[in-house]
């Protein structure tokens, strides 16, 4: 069988040389033959005559060897496609409108599935992968979702878990890497030892992490990413021992990551062990993990999921049995929750994609309807030409395989199209904001991805074949021959076909239509959530500061210098630092207790988000004041114990009365009273983490020197448009420390804008699917009816003969493309309503069926498909019944 | 009388075979030598001889190759590959046991039954 194929494929990748090699062999026989005549007495022309004739027919016994190769079948399928070529050059315009469709539908598809392959399908670079959990806690009923892990959990469970061979926590990071002066802030990553051998991907060079440097007095080993390697050691093979300087400490390079290294959607370039002392290991630290460390985890060969969350759920409440605080913690709703990691990493986008693609199939669907109208109108025009072929000989199988070629090579060509616009479409992706996708880094424009398009291609070109090869078999040979030149009878079921399927690419556009409608209300809704600040005039940037540099008290001195500048900036109305600001992207919560709250029954202590503010920061962000007053720069010193907390805070603890004056501690537990913060006012409350943000959660904000941390934003309100402010804020810190760059500036509408690009990009993409969807259901409305026109147009003749009007004529049409229409949208309502119901997951605040919606779809499909049909109902009314009577 | 025998139905693969077993022949040489070999009395037709030939190229029993013929023009010559050798002995024993079982059928006397 091998034999052979290669045989065949010789042969036909060296066919010229068959053919003249097989020309010549076969005159060489019947010269010979000639030769043997001449020489027992023939005379020359006469033998060579009788030699010819004898051999027989050149051609057929060339024919005969070809097919003993297997060649004809290639001949015959190469006579084929030179044959639906000629015919598809010969309509250009059915053609391209064809190729066009084919390759926006493609191409959208091709986006999309790019889209889905690299985050949703294409495993995790890692050994098995499918093994891979991730493990955090969940406190509900304190309104805290996720809480990641804390190191406790981590030194508890390890080695405790028997459905896991191993167990690892990390955490992201950014630290200053580089000689003095060619710093860099650098994205990092601290993990625990056995990080690298749960993934099952270690160092290509060096060794990993042990047990011995996790604590911060040995924790001086870096591993180096691939391209940091490349980047700053030149891909040095000996860099093994050499010195790295973390945040100006001096660390040892122990290991290089291979190429293949890429966890999640870091980007880190440095890792450094996850260090702890002892204290921070302890069972009282066991639920402050503050969503700052995670955990991830190998599944056992042969233990499920099921098995491992069970034997948490055990070792928790086992470990629960002598905590102290198990009661509150048990009426937060605590569970420690076991899921994969890489379904878990990419839940959020999850449902958006596959509703995207759905919308892109959608496309394809309406793309493949309006094609096969065209190509079935096609069919019906040259039924004759196929009826004299079929009764000169051609046979059913030759038929089909006409129909098959004509449409694959359409959808091939199509499809090649569609690679170029899925290329774009990918592009147009990146300007989107898919790159900050989950996994978005992955994608790409890749080979195996244009191999997929181009099988798709292909199946698309065999699927559109079978009813154009069915339509063509069922003609009966003698009514097609018979019925001269009037077109041939209407096929009544060609036409009811026609006709569902223009319905069916309404219903399509209609569904479309309305969900592109659902997804921008949806975005107009969250877009008009007042942040709850005046977010217009406000510049904010983000400035760290390494710890080894910086002490608190050092810290605190940086703030006050910054805030005395920033006042004497030209246009800076005033100007605040606080931790981290909203719409940062950063999220932390941490408990507070009230005094004299007594919790209620199933209530346990809250999460809020818990700032520290300097410098005028409320001012700053446009806050209102609801009572008392805002902190000034006065507080900042830590003669006081003072907050300011938000009216979803004060609210909740005290409905009925003023909280100025009431006093919280800044921990789940009561302190002692000299610890208690005094509540000094009350200010709006803000969305935190996004406008569409549901649970007020309730902010308090502390003087900044109760609340220290490495990071700090800016906010500056100033008069002048905010972003002109960004270098003059740069140098004010440059002034301070000119190692100390201001990251992430961006103006808070900017940041509440950027906020929502996971409504507006899939909005966008789906207003844009629909406006194709619109366009192509013109094309096929335009197109069957003015095949219909052109049809009946003997019959619309005589009509107007016997004293039909215009207008008649043209109404008669115009009721038909209302049917459709109607028929159309009532399904097209159904289908709205079912994709509503499906969507529901990514929408804010809108029902599966809006009727604002629904109008609105039904309204821009009624203009569209009545001016496809204007135009050829218009032709048909303009029918002369002379000419059309007399054509023949 | 004629006394070419009908060629039996495919009897046309063995004797070629068998032909360019022998020595390396071009397609003419395969025709000639089968009407020597089989002492004149079989002729093969002349338009069924190629397609044999490419058939049994494809199937690898046979190998071509581009030589001088006996009057230096250029020829396309075939020889016996060693599937073809393995095939034409399978064949030939088969035929011998077929030609003896008919034979020996054919040539049964009533006194036998």
């Amino acid at each position: 069988m091998f034999k052979r194929l290669r045989s065949l494929f010789r042969v036909l990748t060296r066919r010229r040389d068959f053919e003249e090699g097989m020309t010549e062999e076969l005159r060489f026989h019947i010269e010979q033959y000639a030769d043997e005549l001449v020489r027992s007495g023939m005379s020359p022309e006469k033998a060579a005559r009788h030699a010819r004739l004898e051999f027989g027919s050149l051609d057929s016994v060339k024919g005969d060897c070809r097919e003993e190769r297997g060649l004809h079948l290639f001949d015959e399928f190469r006579r084929e496609l030179s044959y639906a070529a000629r015919l598809l050059r010969k309509t250009p315009g059915f053609t391209a409108t064809a190729l066009l469709t084919l390759a926006v539908c493609l191409g959208a598809n091709l986006t999309i599935f790019a889209v889905i392959d690299s985050v949703l399908l294409r495993p995790l670079p890692f050994r098995e992968p499918d093994r891979l959990m991730t493990i955090f806690n969940t406190y509900p009923k304190a309104g805290v979702e996720r809480d990641g892990s804390s190191l406790t959990n981590y030194y508890e469970r390890r080695g405790h878990i028997s459905a896991f061979t191993s167990l690892a926590i990390y955490r992201y990071g950014t630290e200053i890497i580089g000689e003095a002066g060619l710093t860099d802030r650098e994205q990092t990553m601290r993990v625990s030892p056995d990080f690298f051998s749960t993934l099952g991907l270690g160092p290509a060079i060096g060794r990993t992490f042990t047990e011995e440097e996790t604590t911060s007095e040995t924790d001086h080993v870096a591993i180096l990413s691939d391209t940091f390697w490349r980047q700053r050691y030149n891909a040095d093979p000996n860099v093994i021992g050499r010195l790295v300087r973390v945040n100006s400490v001096p660390r040892t390079v122990i290991g290089v990551l291979p190429p293949t290294f890429h966890f999640l959607s870091s980007d880190a370039r440095v890792f450094l062990p996850l260090a702890s002392r002892a204290e921070e290991r302890t069972p009282l630290r066991r639920h402050s993990g503050g969503n700052v460390i995670q955990m991830i985890a190998r599944l056992q060969p042969g233990a499920t999921l099921a098995q491992a969350q069970s034997q948490i759920d055990a070792h928790n409440a086992m470990l629960e049995a002598d905590d102290p605080q198990a009661k509150m913690i048990a009426d937060a709703g605590f569970r420690s929750m076991v899921v994969p990691l890489h379904a878990d990493h990419v839940a959020a986008i999850r449902p958006t994609l596959l509703l995207l693609q759905a919308g892109a199939f959608a496309l394809l669907l309406i793309g493949a309807v309006n094609l096969v109208n065209l190509l079935l109108i096609r069919a019906s025009s040259r039924v004759k030409e196929l009826a004299v072929r079929q009764a000169l000989g051609a046979s059913r199988a030759y038929v089909v395989s006409e129909v098959v070629v004509e449409t694959t090579l359409l959808t091939l060509v199509g499809g090649l199209l569609g690679l170029a616009i899925g290329a774009g479409g990918i592009r147009l992706l990146r300007v989107l904001g898919a790159d900050h996708l989950p996994l978005g880094g992955r994608i790409a424009f890749d080979a195996q991805l244009a191999s997929v398009a181009l099988v798709a291609a292909i199946i698309m070109g065999i699927v559109l074949a079978v009813p154009i090869a069915w339509f063509n078999l069922r003609q009966h040979l003698g009514n097609a021959l018979q019925s001269e030149s009037r077109g041939g009878t209407s096929s009544r079921a060609a036409q009811i076909l026609r006709h569902s399927f223009i319905v069916s690419q309404i219903a399509l556009a209609f569904m479309l239509l309305a969900g592109a409608g659902l997804l921008g209300l949806s975005l107009q809704r969250a877009m008009a959530v007042s942040p709850g600040f005046q977010s217009d005039h406000v510049l904010t940037g983000q400035i760290l500061l390494p710890w080894a540099d910086y002490s608190e008290a050092a810290r605190l001195t940086f703030v006050e210098s910054l805030m005395d500048k920033m006042a004497y900036l030209p246009g800076v109305l005033s100007a605040g630092v606080v931790n981290n600001v909203p719409f940062s992207g950063i999220s932390g919560k941490s408990a507070a207790t009230v005094v004299g709250h007594a919790l209620r029954p199933g209530e346990s202590a809250r999460g809020h988000y818990s700032y520290g503010v300097a410098g005028d920061y409320f001012r700053a962000m446009g806050f209102s004041l609801r009572a008392g007053r805002f902190l000034t720069a006065d507080d900042s010193r830590r003669s006081q114990r003072v907050c300011v907390v938000d009216d979803d805070f004060a609210r909740y603890y005290w409905p009925h009365a003023s909280a100025v004056g009431q006093r919280l501690w800044d921990s789940s537990e009561a302190g002692r009273d000299a610890e208690a913060f005094t509540v000094v006012g009350v200010v709006g409350g803000a969305k935190q983490a996004g406008l569409t943000e549901e649970q007020a959660q309730g902010a308090i904000y502390y003087p900044y020197a109760f609340r220290i941390g490495d990071s700090v934003f800016v906010a500056v309100r100033t008069s002048l448009p905010p972003e002109s402010l960004g270098l003059a804020l740069q140098k004010v810190v440059r002034q301070i420390d000119s190692d100390i760059p201001v990251n992430d500036l961006r103006s808070m509408e900017t940041r509440i804008t950027d906020s929502l690009v996971a409504r507006r990009s899939p909005a966008l993409l789906a207003g844009l699917f629909s406006g194709i969807a619109l366009l192509l259901t013109a094309i096929g409305t335009y197109g069957v009816l003015s095949y219909a026109v052109a049809h009946r147009r003997r019959e619309i003749g005589l009509r107007m003969a016997l004293g039909a009007q215009p207008g008649q004529i043209r109404s008669q049409f115009f009721y038909l493309s209302l049917r459709l229409l109607a028929g159309g949208t009532i399904l097209g309502v159904i289908g709205a309503w079912l994709t509503g119901q499906a969507m529901q997951a990514v929408l804010f605040h809108v029902p599966a069926l809006n009727l604002a919606i629904l109008v609105g779809a039904a309204f821009v499909m009624g203009v569209v498909s009545l001016i496809a049909c204007l135009l050829p109902s218009h032709r048909a009314a303009q029918i002369s019944p002379m000419e059309a009577l007399a054509e023949e | 009388m004629d006394k070419t025998a009908e060629l039996l139905p495919g009897t046309l693969d063995m004797l070629i075979l068998k032909a360019v077993s022998l020595k390396p022949l071009h397609g003419y040489g395969v025709m000639q030598r089968i009407r020597q070999i089989s002492g004149d009395a079989i002729e093969i037709p002349q338009g069924s001889l190629y397609p044999a030939l490419y058939r049994l190229e494809h199937h690898d029993l046979i190998a071509a190759e581009w030589g001088q013929s006996e009057n230096n023009r250029r020829a396309k010559y075939y020889t016996l590959t060693a599937t073809g050798r393995r095939r034409l002995r399978d064949e030939t024993a088969g035929w011998n046991r077929l030609a003896t079982a008919i034979a020996a059928a054919l040539n049964t006397t009533s006194e036998q039954v």
